[in-house]
C-alpha cells in the first residue's frame, strides 16, 4: 500500500511543484510504510430503508438523517468499515514530536493519507468479494447529518475494540488517532456520485483549501 | 462465555455483565455446560464489569462483580475453581489516551475487591493489549487480594500486541511484578500461538498459559475456521511445547473444551530453554545485559544550572531533550535523577518518569535516595526498571530491596556501608556478597543485582583507582554480577578530565566493567567504548566501529564560498549550525540583541514567506526549531550567570476537555516559544479548572485554546466561559480545524488562530510589541 505523496502535500499546504517539499514528504512517507501498515476490518450487513434512515439489523444499528437515507437508497446491504494506523502510529508521532516537529507535521499528513488509502484498499476487497455489485461513495459518522454519536456502536457492530484495538472516548473520539470509520452500500445497480464536491461539504464555509481558490481532491 | 452468550441472543450494544442480575439462569447454564465438559477453572461472567461500562446502568461495580462470581461459585461446587475475570477498561491509558495509570489501578483495585469478596479462588487478567494497563490491574489483584493471579495478554502473529508489547517485554514485567502465572489468550488460533508460547517460555519461570481462539475469523462474518477436533488436534501440539495451562477463547465452545480434554494427555514436561539473564525493558525494547551496556547519566541537575532552572521551572521538554541526545549519542539506559532543593522528589521522580516514557524508547535506571521518590516512580514505571541504588547499610537494605523485590527492578548494589567506603577490594567485595545475599533472600534474581564498586577521585586517592578495578574484576569474575561505575569521578581536580576518564574507563572494561555510567555526548568516551566492543569481539566484523566513523552528513552543508550566518541558519532550519552560530556571538552580544537583531528577524521572515505559500508548514516549523536551539544556549548562559530568563510574556495552551488530538496546539507551542514568549503547556484533555488555576497561577495575559472536534467545542465554550469570571480575565485566542472565526466570537474568545503564525500576531498585540 502506498501512500499518496501529492495528497500529503495537500493536506500541508505545499504547493505540488515544491520539490524540497516533496523530497521531505516522500522520505517520511517512505520510513512510515516501512513501520507499519493499516489494518481494517470489515462486515456486510443487509440494509432495511426507513422513513428517517436506514436499519441495519444484524448490527441493531440504525444510521439516522438524510445522508444514510440518500446514500443507501437502492442499497440491500451495506458494509461496515474501519481502517486504523494502530497505536504504532501514535507512537511514532509521539516521539517524533519530541525530537522534530517539521517532522512531526509531515508525518501527521502522510498518517491520515495512510490511513485513506487504507480505507481504499479495504473497499477494493469489498468489491471483489462482491462481484457485480455496486458501490456507493464511502461516508462517516460526522460527516453530513450522519452523528458521531454512531461511533461506540459502530466500532461494537465490527467488535473493533478487540480486532483492532480501537476505543471511543467519551467525548466520542476514537482512539488510536489515525482511525477512520465508514459506511459503503452495495447495490445491484450503478450508483452516482452523492458526496463528492464541496456542495456537501461541511468545512466549505472556512475551508483553507477554497480560501486558496482550490479545493481538498474529494 | 461471550461466543455463548451471543448465542444465547445477547444482543450488539448489551453489556454481557448485566445478565448476572437479569438472567442469572441464563450464565449459569453457560459455566453448567462448561463444567459438563471438563473445564477445571471457569471464569465468572465479569470481564467488563469496571466503573466506566456500568457508569449509566444503575448498578455498582460490587453489585455486578458480586453476583458473577457467586453464580460460577454455586455452579462449581467442588468440580471447578472461580476465576475473578478481568477485561481491558475500553478506554486507553495515556501516553495512547487520557485515562491515568492511578485512575485505571482504582477501577481495577474495586472490581477485585468486590471479587475477594465474593468468593472468587483466583483473579485472572486476561485480553490486555497495553502492559501499562496489565500492570496496574496486576498491583490492584496483588494489593487488594492474596489470591493466586493469573495475566494473559493478545498478540498479533508478529509477535506484539495492539499498542507494540513484545512477548518478552510482557515476560520480564509481569514476572518481576508477581504473577503467578503468564500466558497469551485471544487474538490468535493455536497455530499461530504456537511460535509465540515458544519466545514467552524463553523469557520466564513461571507456567504459562495458552488459550487461543477457534482459529482465525471471517473477515466478512467473523466466523472462526477450526472445529472442536482441528482445534484439540492443534492443541495437543501446544501441549507438547510445555504450555502448563490450556484454554479456549473466541469462537470455542464447550464441544472444544470436551475435545481439548481428550488431548490433555499429550502434555509433556518440557524442558524450558531459559537463560536467566539481567534484563530491564519497556513495552517495546527489552534490554538483556549480556553486553557492554551504557547508561547515560545526564538526567541530573548535580552541577548543572540550565538543569536546575528546568526542574524548578517543571520545564519537562528540557529533560525529555536531555534524554534524546544522549540516546542519539548511543546512550541505552538512561539514570534519572532529579534530587535538589527545592524539588519535591516523591512528586517529581514519577512526572519525569512518566514525560520520558511518552517520548523516547528507553529502559530507566530511577535514581533517589528517597525511597518514597523510588516506590513513586517503579509504580508508574512501564516495563521493567533497575532502581539505583541499594548499599550494605542495614537501613538502605531493609528498606530498598523490598521495594525492588514488589516491584520486579534489577537494583544497583553500592559497596559502602555504615563504616564508609573501604579502602581495600577486599572489603568492598565483602559488602557486594552481603548484598547480594540479602536480595537473594528476598527472592530477587542473582542475575538482577547489579554492583557499583565505586568510582574515587584519583587527585585526592590515588591508590583508590586500583582498589576500585580489583573490585570491579572480583565482583564479575567471582560472583558473575553486572559491575557498574560512573567512570568520570575518576578525574575531578585534574587537567584534560577527558584523557583521564578515558583511559580509567577502558581499564575498567578491561577489568569487567559491563555498565559504565557516562556522559554519552562525550564523543571521546563512546569512541573508546566502541572500540573496546572490537576488541572484545561485540560488535562482530567490526560493523558498528566502521559505520561510527564512516563520514557521515545529517545538515546539508552550504555551497563552498558561501559564508553561513547566524539567521541563515536559522533561515534554513539548519539547528546545529544555529546553535554553534549563537554560542559563538553571545561571547560578545547580550542575549537580548540576539534575540532581537537576529533570531525574530529570521522567523518573521519565514513567516512571511510561510503566509505568501513561499514556504510550507515543515519549513516554518524547522526554522522554529533552528531558533530554539538558540534560545537553548540563550538560557545556559542566562542560567550560568543567575541572570532573569528572556521572555516576553506567559502564554498558557491547552487542548480542551475531551479532545485528544495535540499536534495542532503542539506545533503552535513551539512556535510561540521561539518568539520568546514562555508556554505554560497544560497538554491535551485538559478540564476548565486547570486552565484557569493556571492562568490565575501564572498570572497570564494570554491563553491559548484548542479543539480539534465538534464534540469538543463545547468543552471551549465551557472554558472560555469560566476564564471570563475570573477577577481579571487574560486575553483567550482559539483554533483548531472545527473552530471558526465567528465561532470564536459568538463565545467570547478575543481572537481566532487560524494557525501558528496567526497566534504568534496575537501575542505581539496582546503582549504590545
Amino acid at each position: 500500500m502506498t501512500i499518496p505523496i501529492s495528497e500529503v502535500l495537500r493536506y500541508l499546504g505545499a504547493s505540488a511543484a515544491d520539490e524540497a517539499a516533496r523530497l521531505a514528504v516522500g522520505q517520511a512517507a517512505e520510513e512510515l510504510a516501512a513501520a507499519l501498515a493499516p489494518c481494517f476490518v470489515y462486515k456486510v450487513f443487509s440494509v432495511e430503508h426507513t422513513d428517517s434512515g436506514a436499519f441495519l439489523p444484524e448490527a441493531g444499528l440504525f444510521l439516522p438523517g438524510a445522508m444514510a437515507k440518500t446514500m443507501l437508497q437502492g442499497c440491500n446491504r451495506a458494509a461496515l468499515l474501519c481502517c486504523t494506523l494502530g497505536a504504532a502510529f501514535d507512537r511514532l508521532l509521539r516521539m517524533t514530536q519530541a525530537r522534530d516537529m517539521a517532522k512531526a507535521a509531515i508525518l501527521n499528513a502522510c498518517g491520515s493519507a495512510y490511513a485513506e488509502a487504507g480505507c481504499d484498499e479495504a473497499e477494493k476487497e469489498i468489491a471483489s468479494r462482491y462481484p457485480g455489485m455496486y458501490l456507493t461513495d464511502r461516508f462517516s459518522p460526522g460527516y453530513g447529518d450522519l452523528p458521531l454519536t454512531l461511533q461506540p456502536d459502530f466500532i461494537a457492530a465490527l467488535d473493533a475494540g478487540r480486532r483492532l484495538g480501537v476505543t471511543v472516548t467519551d467525548s466520542l473520539l476514537m482512539l488510536p488517532a489515525k482511525t477512520v470509520t465508514a459506511v459503503i452500500g452495495l447495490s445491484e445497480s450503478p450508483q452516482p456520485a452523492r458526496i463528492r464536491g464541496c456542495g456537501f461539504c461541511a468545512l466549505k464555509e472556512h475551508c483553507a483549501y477554497r480560501e486558496r481558490g482550490t479545493h481538498c481532491g474529494i | 462465555m461471550g461466543t455463548m452468550l451471543q448465542k444465547s441472543g445477547l444482543k450488539p450494544g448489551e453489556i454481557p455483565e448485566l445478565k448476572n442480575i437479569e438472567h442469572p439462569e441464563m450464565i449459569a447454564a453457560v459455566h453448567r455446560a462448561y463444567i459438563d465438559a471438563g473445564s477445571q477453572v471457569v471464569y465468572a461472567n465479569t470481564f467488563g464489569a469496571n466503573r466506566r461500562k456500568l457508569a449509566k446502568t444503575g448498578h455498582s461495580v460490587a453489585e455486578v462483580v458480586s453476583a458473577g462470581v457467586r453464580l460460577a461459585k454455586k455452579e462449581s461446587g467442588e468440580k471447578a475453581f472461580v476465576a475473578l475475570d478481568i477485561g481491558p477498561l475500553g478506554e486507553l491509558l495515556e501516553p495512547l489516551g487520557t485515562l491515568t495509570f492511578e485512575d485505571a489501578y482504582d477501577q481495577f483495585a474495586e472490581m477485585m475487591e468486590a471479587g475477594v469478596a465474593a468468593g472468587a479462588d483466583l483473579v485472572v487478567i486476561e485480553t490486555m493489549t497495553d502492559l501499562y494497563e496489565a500492570k496496574a490491574a496486576l498491583l490492584a489483584a496483588k494489593e487488594h487480594t492474596k489470591l493466586p493471579v493469573i495475566v494473559t495478554m493478545s498478540f498479533d502473529a508478529s509477535g506484539r500486541t495492539f499498542t507494540g508489547c513484545t512477548v518478552a517485554a510482557m515476560a520480564h514485567t509481569l514476572e518481576g511484578l508477581g504473577a503467578d502465572a503468564i500466558g497469551i489468550n485471544c487474538s490468535l488460533g493455536p497455530v499461530e500461538l504456537l511460535p509465540l508460547l515458544r519466545e514467552l517460555r524463553r523469557n520466564t519461570l513461571l507456567p504459562v498459559i495458552a488459550k487461543p481462539n477457534a482459529g482465525l475469523p471471517d473477515p466478512t462474518d467473523g466466523h472462526y475456521d477450526l472445529s472442536a477436533d482441528d482445534f484439540a488436534s492443534a492443541m495437543a501440539l501446544i501441549l507438547r511445547e510445555g504450555a502448563d495451562i490450556v484454554g479456549g477463547c473466541c469462537g470455542t465452545n464447550p464441544d472444544y473444551i470436551r475435545a481439548l480434554r481428550q488431548v490433555l494427555s499429550e502434555k509433556k514436561d518440557v524442558r524450558r530453554v531459559y537463560e536467566p539473564r539481567s534484563v530491564v525493558c519497556t513495552p517495546t525494547v527489552t534490554l538483556p545485559m549480556d553486553r557492554i551496556r551504557v547508561i547515560g547519566e545526564r538526567i541530573n541537575p548535580t552541577g548543572k544550572k540550565r538543569f536546575q532552572q528546568a526542574l524548578l521551572e517543571n520545564d519537562l521538554n528540557y529533560i525529555v531533550d536531555v534524554a534524546i541526545q544522549q540516546l542519539d549519542a548511543g546512550a541505552e539506559i538512561l539514570d534519572v535523577n532529579v534530587g535538589y532543593p527545592g524539588v519535591d522528589e516523591v512528586t517529581m521522580l514519577p512526572r519525569v518518569v512518566k514525560a520520558l516514557q511518552a517520548a523516547v524508547d528507553a529502559p530507566l535506571q530511577l535514581d533517589s535516595a528517597n525511597p518514597q521518590a523510588l516506590e513513586a516512580a517503579l509504580r508508574v514505571y512501564n516495563g521493567k526498571a533497575a532502581v539505583n541504588s541499594v548499599n550494605g547499610k542495614e537501613e538502605s537494605l531493609n528498606v530498598i530491596l523490598p521495594l525492588v523485590k514488589k516491584y520486579g527492578a534489577a537494583v544497583v548494589g553500592l559497596t559502602l556501608d555504615e563504616d564508609g567506603i573501604p579502602d581495600t577490594a577486599e572489603k568492598r567485595f565483602a559488602i557486594a556478597e552481603k548484598i547480594l545475599s540479602r536480595a537473594l533472600a528476598l527472592g530477587i534474581p542473582q542475575q538482577d543485582v547489579w554492583i557499583d564498586c565505586l568510582t574515587l577521585t584519583v587527585s585526592a586517592q590515588q591508590e583508590q583507582a586500583e582498589e576500585t578495578l580489583r573490585a570491579v574484576a572480583m565482583v564479575r569474575n567471582q560472583l558473575g554480577l553486572q559491575t557498574l561505575l560512573g567512570v568520570s569521578n575518576i578525574s575531578f581536580g585534574l587537567p584534560n578530565r577527558l584523557l583521564m576518564t578515558q583511559t580509567f574507563l577502558i581499564r575498567a572494561l578491561h577489568a569487567g566493567l559491563t555498565l559504565p555510567i557516562v556522559n554519552p555526548n562525550q564523543k571521546d568516551i563512546m569512541d573508546a567504548i566502541a572500540a573496546f566492543r572490537v576488541l572484545n569481539g561485540e560488535d562482530a566484523q567490526s560493523k558498528r566501529y566502521v559505520a561510527r566513523f564512516a563520514d557521515t552528513q545529517t545538515e546539508s552543508k552550504p555551497a563552498a564560498g558561501f559564508t553561513m550566518t547566524l539567521d541563515d541558519a536559522i533561515l534554513r532550519g539548519l539547528k546545529t549550525e544555529a546553535g554553534r552560530m549563537a554560542r559563538e556571538a553571545l561571547k560578545t552580544e547580550a542575549p537580548l540583541s540576539l534575540v532581537e537583531r537576529h533570531l525574530i528577524p529570521a522567523l518573521d521572515k519565514v513567516g512571511v514567506d510561510y503566509e505568501q505559500g513561499k514556504v510550507f508548514l515543515p519549513q516554518l516549523l524547522s526554522a522554529a526549531q533552528a531558533a530554539q536551539a538558540v534560545f537553548e544556549e540563550i538560557k545556559t548562559v542566562l542560567a550560568n550567570t543567575g541572570a532573569e530568563t528572556v521572555s516576553k510574556g506567559k502564554i498558557i495552551i491547552a487542548t480542551v476537555q475531551g479532545d485528544i488530538h495535540d499536534i495542532g496546539k503542539n506545533i503552535v507551542r513551539t512556535v510561540l516559544e521561539n518568539y520568546g514568549y514562555t508556554v505554560i503547556d497544560l497538554g491535551k484533555d485538559v478540564p476548565p479548572e486547570k486552565v484557569v488555576s493556571a492562568a490565575k497561577e501564572h498570572c497570564a495575559k494570554l491563553v491559548g485554546l484548542s479543539a480539534l472536534m465538534t464534540t469538543t467545542l463545547p468543552a471551549m465554550e465551557e472554558t472560555i466561559a469560566q476564564l471570563r469570571r475570573m477577577d481579571a480575565p487574560p486575553a483567550v485566542m482559539v483554533g483548531g480545524a472545527v473552530v471558526t472565526e465567528s465561532w470564536a466570537h459568538s463565545v467570547g474568545a478575543d481572537h481566532y488562530a487560524k494557525d501558528a503564525r496567526a497566534a504568534v500576531a496575537i501575542a505581539r498585540q496582546v503582549f504590545g510589541e
